[in-house]
């Protein structure tokens, strides 16, 4: 039991250690990669902020992001109320379309935008990108959505219509109130998704609407550019304080006073 | 599921034609920005200018292709087949010990799962590297000079197991925790030692968990483009790396399409079987 314990330990450090490098790397006075840094100063955090080679695709993956998710759930919500509600002839080939962009590998899609929107005359443009990551949005949102609606308790709407309330004035003082924090989740995981897709951007989000993880992706390949570990290092920042928030939160509000 | 009863009060009219329409915006977006894309993959790969299976017979015809082919295979087990050895009892433990130990373990994977494959892959870059760590200890162990690491099989597989373990304890997770661990007790009341309660009561339960954490990690791996490209041998492509070379460097759609086709089928194949066996809304559920 030891043992196993001891070999589950050595694998979350295995897990946790590479992530840690990024840290003291972004601090590096080193002009190329190069572990243990030579010495140590903020120089690549300032050319960062000041390099709109570097700020540009992170704003250009916001907006991406922030289109995607408005698009993708606004999509997603009618149609897991008829997943979730309804029960109709074509209903689990439906179920596998809103699957189908989880399943298709992403370089597979990356040519078929690839061709398909330089036929439309939409590549390398923001648009291009948000049509395409909605697409691939979609199933992960449409999971979180439904799952939502699955755990609605439907007497609230009855008693609604009972004490007189239409069906829409019912959707919107009672069923979509409870259901806004689903909503969200499905919508922050959209954004998500956006934010993080590499494959596709990479093909078809050119010069002009390069995403982050596209000019990631080419300074790594092409650049080595040292900036790449404080880009680095600010995601891996974001992460640890969202995964680590919630815990902090529930340790302060349970404190007693 | 939905109870049907009552529910006659709040629908009124055709509740099909009702559900059509709510389906309608998601399934003419996916039509035509999702179908139509990957129609034309499939399209291409049989088009110039005429009907031609030409893309196909040479890939199929040519032994650079399939060792490709093969190769992706081979990575996509090696990666599946490391990732559960490592995260079997890293998950069987998180069950067992529950607690603060299950909290960090969790947070740790949490942590993993949410940092972009950039930022892991990047990692990986520096401590691979020639001016390196890992270079820098083995040669401190007298391996001098150390072999190359970096752009390497060994480097881009090494890399997706870390990037995939989250993945796969995660799928084992969500399965061991629901194993009545009065089973475990029971066996080993009625003279089981503790080997033989886990070989024989808590494995053949945890498997759900292995056979879908396994299906996941292999399907990524089949299709991972950004890691094998930034870490991996040149000259030992993976199949979505040579599409990618395909598309970039010779512009050659139609073969792209082809090896694209393959890769898709190949795919497809492997969630039709797991469909068969399992069903397919219990990999995402």
């Amino acid at each position: 039991m030891n043992l196993v314990l001891a070999f589950a330990l050595v694998v979350a450090l295995f897990v946790v250690g590479p992530l840690l490098i990024v840290v003291p790397m972004s601090f590096s006075t080193a002009t190329s990669f190069e572990f243990p840094p030579p010495g140590y100063w903020l120089g690549y955090y300032r050319a960062f902020f000041a390099d709109a080679r570097w700020t540009q695709p992170v704003i250009n993956s916001i907006g991406i992001g922030l289109a995607t998710m408005l698009l993708t759930i606004l999509l997603v919500i009618p149609a897991s109320f008829a997943m979730v509600r309804q029960r109709f002839f074509g209903r689990s080939a439906v179920n596998l379309m809103l699957m189908m962009p989880m399943i298709v590998p992403h370089i597979v899609m990356a040519l078929g935008y690839y061709s398909y929107f330089s036929h439309l005359k939409i590549i390398h443009s923001p648009l291009g990108v948000v049509l395409a990551h909605t697409c691939l949005s979609v199933p992960v949102s449409y999971l979180i959505i439904a799952a939502a609606l699955k755990g609605f308790d439907r007497n609230l709407e009855r008693a609604a219509m009972n004490l007189g309330a239409g069906p829409l004035r019912t959707f919107w003082e009672v069923t979509f109130p409870v259901l806004r924090p689903g909503f969200l989740i499905g919508g922050l995981f959209a954004f998500i998704h956006s934010f993080d897709e590499a494959v596709v951007a990479i093909f078809i989000s050119g010069q002009a609407a390069s995403t982050l993880p596209r000019k990631m992706f080419d300074s790594i390949r092409i650049e080595a550019d040292p900036i790449i570990s404080v880009v680095s290092t600010l995601l891996f920042g974001v992460v640890l304080l969202a995964v680590i928030s919630p815990l902090i939160w529930r340790v302060v509000v349970k404190r007693p006073v | 599921m939905v109870p049907p009863v009552g529910s006659a009060a709040i629908k009124s009219g055709s509740s099909d034609a009702k559900a059509w329409l709510l389906l309608l915006p998601a399934l003419a977006f996916l039509a035509v920005f999702f179908l139509v894309p990957l129609g034309q993959v499939v399209f291409f790969s049989v088009m110039d200018p005429g009907f031609t299976l030409k893309h196909y017979t040479s890939f199929l015809s040519d032994s650079f292709y399939w060792r490709v082919l093969w190769g992706t295979f081979q990575t996509a087990g090696i990666v599946t087949i490391f990732a559960l050895l490592m995260s079997y009892p890293l998950a069987y433990m998180i069950v067992r010990m529950g607690g603060h130990f299950a909290t960090v373990m969790l947070l740790i994977i949490a942590m993993s799962f949410w940092t972009s494959f950039l930022v892991r892959t990047f990692a990986w870059m520096v401590i691979l590297g020639n001016n390196g760590p890992l270079r820098a200890i083995l040669e401190a162990f007298g391996w001098s000079p150390a072999p190359q690491l970096l752009f390497t099989r060994f480097s881009s597989t090494l890399a997706m197991v870390h990037l995939l373990i989250p993945f796969m304890v995660l799928a084992l997770y969500s399965v061991m925790k629901k194993i009545d661990m009065n089973f475990v007790r029971a066996a080993r009341s009625l003279g089981a030692t503790p080997f033989q309660a886990f070989h024989r009561v808590f494995l053949p339960l945890s498997a759900p968990g292995i056979v879908n954490g396994c299906t996941l990690v292999f399907i990524m791996c089949l299709g991972f483009y950004v890691t094998p490209v930034l870490l991996g041998s040149p000259r030992e492509q993976m199949i979505a790396g040579l599409i990618g070379t395909q598309i970039e460097e010779f512009l050659e759609f139609g073969e792209a399409s082809a090896t694209s086709v393959i890769l898709l089928l190949v795919t497809l194949a492997i969630f039709a079987i797991y469909n068969r066996f399992v069903g397919l809304d219990k990999l995402w559920g």
